[in-house]
């Protein structure tokens, strides 16, 4: 078997040009898959790192129900009431974040205009996982404080110990963050409370909770639709654990993979058939020599096995570079990614499963477009190859 | 005594279907009767398209007759399996052409070394066989050259090596000479002659009077048909 693999090797080196344009044909194909599929992954990756980062103990009530949406800030339309104190009681639960986001009128110095604005209670923050990185959080009693986002800050102007007009009421920045894993940069955090005196109204439009430790999260999540069922006498709100969230964003992601995998994989078919192509012509080529083969008493299927190989080991090659190629491109997107947006959009997403797979890949892409030429060379009839011109 | 032929043809037709829907008909061979025996060295001869190269091809397994029978060492071989012959080429049969049909990707040492690799044989054994073989007829210090680096003459040495290979008890040679000038073709007859010593059946055709005349028979083919069959 060794044998008819260098004959096969010595075979692809003589006539070099072609044998590697047709790999390149493979090389683009493989390339393609390998770079997209590991594009599918970085962003899975990336996204089971933050829900990672936010906690899959963490559940969140929100108006209507799950599957509509991803409870992302389309869901901020609605608001609520809420019985926190009774929710409270409810076994298994811990900790409450409460949240009520409007746009509102803002003025600091020169610029005003209405801007994105989240009342949260005081817990809200360590379920936000905001980076402070200057001033403080927020404590009991603060009712004209203010946390900005890092963005809005500076686009405003502000430090810590400036001031700023919400809906005509004076606000002190007490705090800047930066980076969050729920939380844009551009995003006004102000007292709970504070958004409630504003807008004359005891509603939240989400609300965080933790299971409390020890307790599952699903059991919880269970008992608290239950409770809201029972105190609201309908069903119009959702609880969403982290973990279907998940679900649905990974679902569709890798909808998303496959697509772009689809793609790839036309590439890798035009590839395929330029291998056969390329084999076809070598059977043409070498007619002859397959007649002096078959003449000093190579079997049939010692010749099919020699072409196969051929083919086989264009397809590995051509898969290996597109492979290595694939995974740099990776590698370039998430640095790109970084650069561009910021840290953690993307993880690296070559796998070893996807090298291995795609190396298999392409040896049997090439193999199969090699089998129909194969075959033809181990059939023809000695004396007419012999006979060829 | 008289032993079994090594290669017996019995009334034996070659018909070849020609042209666009193969309804020309070529009758290559005409019912042709032949015994080769053991250690003969035979010279076909005759006009071109008298047969002579299908002849060699049904002698040495390489085709099957349309009609008739071949024995090859007693076996009926007509009816065997593509693989069977492929085996019998292998083992028991080496040809050489007239335009040498070497591989040109392969070195000397490479070309006569690929019957072995067809047969199976481990590769130290065979690269100390090729070597032998090649040393044999004259070219040991050229082991390494591509066919292109080799004259015309050293090339058709270099197929009768790969001819030797596995030792076979027939060997065929269809105008060994007939690419040659006249002094290297005698170069390549003596090797033809010196493998018959040895025990090797020998058949050539040929146009060549002196490779003729090495013959210990000549047969004469003309239209398919024997024509002359005369001992030396």
């Amino acid at each position: 078997m060794l044998d008819l693999v260098r004959i096969a090797l010595r075979g692809l080196l003589h006539r070099r040009k072609r044998s590697w344009l047709t790999i390149i044909g493979i090389l683009i194909g493989i390339t393609a898959v390998v770079a997209l599929v590991s594009l599918g992954t970085s962003m899975q990756l990336a996204v089971k790192r933050s829900f990672e980062e936010l906690g899959y103990d963490v559940m969140m009530i929100l108006p209507g129900e799950l599957g509509r949406s991803f409870g992302g800030p389309t869901s901020f339309g609605a608001s609520f009431e809420i019985d926190t104190d009774a929710l409270s009681q409810v076994e298994g639960v811990g900790e409450l974040g409460l949240v009520h986001y409007a746009s509102l009128y803002v003025r600091a110095g020169g610029n005003e205009g209405f801007l994105d604005v989240l009342g949260v209670s005081e817990n809200t923050l360590s379920f936000l996982k905001a980076d402070q990185v200057a001033g403080r959080r927020f404590a009991p009693g603060d009712r004209n404080a203010v946390i900005l986002g890092s963005e809005v800050a500076g686009e405003l102007g502000l430090e810590v110990g400036d001031t700023l007009e919400i809906e005509g009421r004076p606000f002190t920045v007490v705090g800047i963050y930066s980076a969050a894993s729920r939380l844009d940069e551009d995003t006004i955090l102000i007292p709970l409370s504070a958004m409630q005196e504003i807008l004359g109204t005891n509603d939240v439009s989400l609300v965080f909770a933790r299971a409390a430790a020890g307790y599952d999260v699903g059991e919880v999540a269970k008992r608290i639709e239950g409770f809201l069922y029972r105190t609201r006498g309908r069903r119009d709100l959702s609880v969403q654990t982290m973990e279907e969230v998940h679900e649905v964003v990974q679902r569709a992601l890798g909808i998303l993979g496959a697509f772009l995998g689809g793609i790839a994989g036309i590439a890798l078919l035009v590839g395929g058939i330029g291998v056969m192509n390329t084999m076809y012509t070598a059977v043409l080529e070498r007619t002859r020599e397959i007649g002096v083969m078959k003449a000093v008493g190579a079997r049939n299927s010692q010749i099919m096995t020699i072409f196969l190989l051929e083919s086989g080991l264009m397809g590995l090659t051509g898969g290996a570079l597109g492979t290595g190629i694939g995974a740099l491109l990776n590698t370039a997107a998430v640095a790109a990614a970084k650069a561009a947006l910021g840290a953690r959009v993307l993880e690296y997403g070559t796998s070893w499963w996807l090298v291995l797979g795609a190396l298999g890949f392409s040896f049997l892409v090439g193999s199969l477009a090699g089998l129909l030429p194969a075959r033809a060379a181990a059939k023809l009839d000695p004396v007419e190859a012999l006979r060829y011109e | 005594m008289r032993t079994e032929p090594i290669v017996e043809l019995q009334r034996v037709w070659k018909i070849y279907r020609m042209g666009r829907w193969r309804r020309i008909e070529v009758e290559a061979l005409r019912g042709v009767d032949l015994a080769v025996e053991r250690g003969e060295f035979l010279a076909v001869m005759g006009p071109s398209g008298s047969g002579k190269s299908t002849l060699l091809h049904l002698m040495g397994c390489l085709d099957r007759p349309t009609k008739g029978r071949v024995l090859f060492e007693g076996q009926d071989v007509t009816r065997l399996r593509p693989s069977a012959l492929a085996r019998i080429r292998n083992r028991r049969v080496g040809f050489v052409f007239q335009s040498f049909n070497l591989f040109p990707a392969l070195t000397a040492l490479g070309n006569v070394e690929l019957p072995m690799i067809f047969a199976g044989m481990p590769r130290a054994e065979r690269i100390y066989r090729a070597q032998e073989l090649l040393s044999r007829v004259g070219l040991g210090e050229r082991a390494k050259h591509l066919p292109s680096e080799l004259s015309g003459g050293e090339q058709q040495r270099v197929a009768i090596a790969r001819a030797l290979a596995n030792s076979p008890d027939l060997l065929l040679a269809d105008e060994p000479t007939g690419n040659l000038d006249t002094e290297t073709g005698r170069g390549v007859l003596s090797l033809l002659s010196e493998a018959n010593r040895e025990g090797v059946t020998v058949a050539v055709v040929t146009h060549d009077p002196e490779v003729a005349e090495a013959a210990g028979r000549k047969l004469g083919l003309r239209d398919g048909r024997i024509a002359g069959n005369n001992d030396a």
